[in-house]
């Protein structure tokens, strides 16, 4: 198969842990699922999903009236022969979905045993997959400081191997700019569909922005928000100089029980601060911790959280 | 103010010097300073941690001081451990400029050895040292020791090196406490310095305190041992037969000191032969008085042991020579009829010793001849050699006088039981009609005392013997009490030949009495403890031989032909009475016994340091556990 010769490109990625992105085993698993959009968009092609858009298929739709313009292969001549009026039958259209995954390629993505990063990859090779074999079309951005590698929309299962090996092939590395990212994401982005970011959401300047940002596209919102067991539970002790990977800012902390429990607080509080957040205003919210198994995380979280079934 | 401040600090600690340690503070603070170069750790993202770090320093009060706990804490051990090691102490032994005399005493009662093992003298050591010890700048000390006699060891030094190398080197003596010289050497300093301070260092055990002045103002008792577990040898003599009849007798009193009652064995060498064994047993705290008759009139030494393991060994054991009878050529002079005449003669003719001469004043002419001369109611121009009795006149004395003014039925009120005049007499019956005052010159003893004056007086000098009677024998019943032919046994026995011919026994510490021979320059001493030493001989009067601080038989060999044992012992009732006196009493000032609390500088340093091992473990708690930090 295609996926299974694409996973087992070897790449020379540094931070690569070693092995395939994804196993056969389990991308079969993968075809079974597929997104679930809970609005319905207008899409670019034609797919499996219901658009907006009337069209060409065979199941009706609905009816409107004629105006100038229309084409008249569409009038309904039964009513106009009936009632002489002229009505427009409309049928309805199944288009494709475009699935937009952000990934926050940072340098404190790279961080955690196993990282992030690698994780994240992990997470948009799995959700890309679902998408391109349920025939959506997938764009993956990475995210570099300003820099941004970006994969153009792909389709079809075959185009897997393309998307897998964008994300072996793609380095993290700079600080985190997730507003300006997704602000430049969404202008160049026009199509509406899926949205999801992966993220720790260590900006400084807030993880709002870049949500409220992609919530302009009116698309669904997904905000997976990355965090590494090391962050979660610190294993840290003595006297220590704390260094930001990404600003070099220091901090100097004595580790004391006390400091570790405000820690914890802090870290709870910024954990459902995002969840308020996302809840209020219909964005899909995961933490995960970046040591969860991928196939668990899927199959379940995800298909719980709303996102696949 | 330097100046005040290094008064301060030699006042408050032994060794200031290493208060120096505390420049070791800045060091602290630079190691402070390295140690908060912490390691870097490189993490995702410092926003939490600052986050998390803000909330709990606003929470925090004092932030700033507990941030530099640690380094307080340091410091403080430091500090502590400066001043421990510069060893402050309180209660000083005086500000800068006292001088202390020490009276140390090392008397035969001072060998005396405490439950520790240690003796008495061992622990008067000890507290001379640590007196030395906790001198300050600029005082001094002076060592005085006394037993029977007294040494000046130093006189006023402030080198505490060899104040200390002297009292380690006082040795004790196995004779009698005498503390009158050394008193008067001392107070003889304190009059030209007067916040001189002195200290008695001794077990109590003091014979002759009464005859110490009032004057002991600035005087401290300290006070040393405490047991009381003895039993000693506290007489031993030989008693002549009544008007000749029978044998000699020995005659022991043992006291037992101890509060258990004493079961002991007393055995009698005979020239190192065992002669008689008898077991004894004394109640507490009282004497006992054993007679053992001797078989013989040989001469010889007789030694008494007596078996019994107390604090004080040294006085188990006593000596004593027997010698051939010898003759004491006593002179009567006076009116040859007189009522004194007839008692004196009848007294003197009990004892076979006597050769009894008389004379009428008219007819005597002063000659050494006699060892005894006996002045009924008349005085010579000239005192003769030996020993000389004066009956109701005076003798041709300096600053001695007998007034005219009689005393009407004088009371006997005190008389010296020491004196070996006064041995065993009971003076209190004896009434008498009329007595002279007498004015006594100085280094008199008085041996017999009225309410209004003297009665019986020693007026000995060097080179005489000269006792007065101050009242008429014949104007008295003293002939018909037993106290009266005492006296004169007691007389024959003072007098030199008897002193020197050893019938006695000498006290440790007291001269051996060595009479000249003819033809003979020098004699040979030779010590219980192996020493041999020569004396010079005199042979117009007789010598002394000093060195006698150890009880034993002293041998003094005249020739290579001639010896004679001269028995020197502590017998002591009072040495044996070990008991500790709690306080001593100079006249109306009582000194208390100062045993622990005078003078114990007591050192703070084990203080400091536990503090500073506290502080250490806390600061290593807090380091390790971040209690507060």
């Amino acid at each position: 198969m295609t996926t299974s010769r694409t996973t087992a490109i070897p790449t020379a990625e540094p931070r690569r842990k070693g092995g395939p992105l994804l196993d056969a085993d389990f991308l079969r698993r993968l075809e079974r699922l597929a997104i679930w959009a809970k609005k319905v968009h207008l899409g670019a092609q034609k797919g499996e999903r219901k658009s907006k858009r009337k069209g060409a298929s065979t199941e009706f739709a609905d009816y409107r009236e004629y105006v100038q313009g229309d084409d008249l292969r569409h009038v309904d001549w039964n009513i106009y022969g009936r009632l002489d009026a002229l009505y427009l039958k409309m049928f309805l259209e199944y288009e494709d979905l475009t699935c937009h995954l952000l990934i926050d390629g940072s340098q404190s993505m790279t961080f955690g045993a196993p990282s992030k990063y690698r994780f994240a990859i992990q997470m948009a090779a799995a959700i890309g997959y679902v998408a391109l074999a349920g025939y959506d079309r997938v764009a993956v951005e990475i995210f570099n400081g300003r820099e941004v590698q970006r994969l153009s929309p792909i389709r079809g299962k075959a185009s897997a191997g393309k998307l897998f090996q964008f994300l072996e092939n793609a380095s993290p590395g700079g600080e985190t700019y997730l507003g300006d990212a997704c602000r430049n994401s969404v202008i160049r982005n026009r199509s509406k569909g899926l949205a999801i970011l992966l993220s720790d959401f260590f900006d400084p300047e807030g993880y709002e922005e870049p949500l409220r940002r992609l919530l302009q596209t009116r698309s669904d919102i997904y905000g997976i928000h990355v965090m590494a067991p090391e962050e979660i539970e610190p294993d840290l002790s003595g006297d220590l100089k704390l260094v930001d990977s990404e600003t070099a800012s220091e901090v100097e902390i004595s580790v004391s029980r006390a400091l570790l429990k405000r820690y914890r607080k802090n870290r709870d509080g910024f954990c459902e601060s995002i969840r308020r957040y996302c809840v209020a205003r219909g964005i899909g919210y995961f933490p995960v911790s970046s040591d969860m198994p991928i196939d668990r995380l899927t199959l379940d979280v995800l298909r719980r959280g709303g996102m696949m079934r | 103010m330097w100046d005040s401040l290094l008064t301060w600090m030699t006042g408050t600690f032994l060794n200031p010097a290493m208060l120096g340690f505390l420049g070791l503070i800045p060091v602290i603070i630079l190691f402070y300073i390295l140690k908060l170069k912490r390691t870097a750790i490189e993490i995702p993202s410092t926003l939490l941690w600052q986050k998390s770090l803000q909330d709990l320093t606003a929470n925090a009060p004092f932030q700033r001081l507990r941030k530099n706990l640690l380094l307080f804490l340091q410091m403080l051990i430091l500090l502590l451990i400066a001043i421990a090691l510069a060893r402050p102490y309180i209660q000083a032994l005086g500000r800068s400029g006292v001088s202390a005399c020490l009276l140390i005493d090392r008397s035969a009662s001072m060998s005396a050895r405490e439950a520790d093992g240690r003796t008495r003298l061992d622990m008067a050591k000890d507290r001379a040292l640590q007196m030395i010890d906790q001198m300050g700048g600029g005082d001094t000390m002076m060592i005085v020791t006394f037993a029977e006699n007294s040494d000046v060891l130093c006189e006023k030094i402030d080198d505490r090196t060899r104040l200390r190398a002297i009292v380690r080197a006082i040795q004790p003596s196995q004779s009698r406490t005498n503390i009158r010289d050394a008193v008067m050497v001392a107070q003889s300093l304190m009059l030209a310095q007067s916040d001189m301070k002195l200290y008695i260092v001794s077990d109590g055990v003091i014979r002759d305190l009464a005859q110490i002045g009032a004057k002991m103002v600035n005087t401290s008792y300290v006070q040393v041992g405490e047991t009381r577990d003895n039993a000693g040898i506290a007489a031993f003599s030989i008693r002549e037969p009544f008007e000749g009849q029978g044998t000699r007798q020995a005659f022991a009193l043992i006291h037992n000191e101890s509060d258990k009652r004493l079961r002991s064995t007393l055995t009698l060498y005979f020239n190192d032969r065992a002669a008689a064994i008898e077991e004894i047993e004394v109640a507490p705290q009282a004497d006992g008085q054993f007679v053992f008759a001797l078989p013989n009139d040989e001469s010889g030494l007789l030694r008494l042991d007596l078996d019994s393991k107390d604090a004080l060994a040294l006085d188990n054991r006593a000596w004593l020579t027997i010698r051939p009878r010898s003759a004491v050529k006593t002179l009567l002079v006076g009116p040859g009829n007189s009522t004194n005449a007839v008692f004196l003669k009848r007294a003197l003719s009990l004892d076979p010793r006597v050769e009894l001469s008389a004379v009428e004043f008219a007819d005597y002419v002063v000659n050494d001849e006699f060892d005894l001369t006996i002045f009924d109611n008349v005085a010579p121009e000239e005192i003769p050699y030996g020993a000389s009795v004066f009956i109701n006149v005076a003798p041709p004395v300096s600053d001695f006088e007998l007034s005219d003014e009689t005393i009407e039925q004088p009371l006997i009120v005190s008389q010296d039981r020491e004196h070996p005049v006064m041995r065993f007499l009971v003076m209190e019956n004896v009434g008498i009609a009329k007595a002279r005052k007498m004015t006594l010159p100085e280094g008199a003893r008085a041996l017999a005392t009225t309410t209004a004056s003297p009665l019986i007086a020693d007026l000995s000098d060097p080179d005489h013997q000269i006792l007065v009677i101050g009242f008429d024998i014949a104007e008295s019943n003293w002939p018909m009490r037993l106290s009266f032919p005492l006296f004169m046994q007691n007389l024959l026995s003072w007098t030199p030949r008897m002193t020197a011919a050893g019938g006695e026994t000498v006290n440790t510490g007291r001269p051996i009495t060595i009479m000249p021979e003819e033809g003979l320059d020098t004699v040979t001493v030779k010590t219980p403890d192996g020493r041999s030493e020569t004396v010079k001989l005199d042979p117009s009067r007789p010598s002394y031989f000093g060195q006698t601080e150890i009880a034993g038989p002293y041998i003094v060999q005249y020739g290579e032909f001639k010896e004679i044992e001269h028995a020197v012992n502590l017998l002591d009732r009072q040495e044996s009475s070990i008991t500790p006196t709690e306080a001593l009493q100079f006249g109306r000032l009582i000194a208390p016994a100062e045993k622990d609390n005078i003078m114990q500088n007591k050192e703070l340093w084990p203080w400091f340091l536990i503090a500073a091992l506290v502080i250490l473990a806390l600061e290593w708690y807090i380091y390790s556990r971040r209690a507060w930090l």
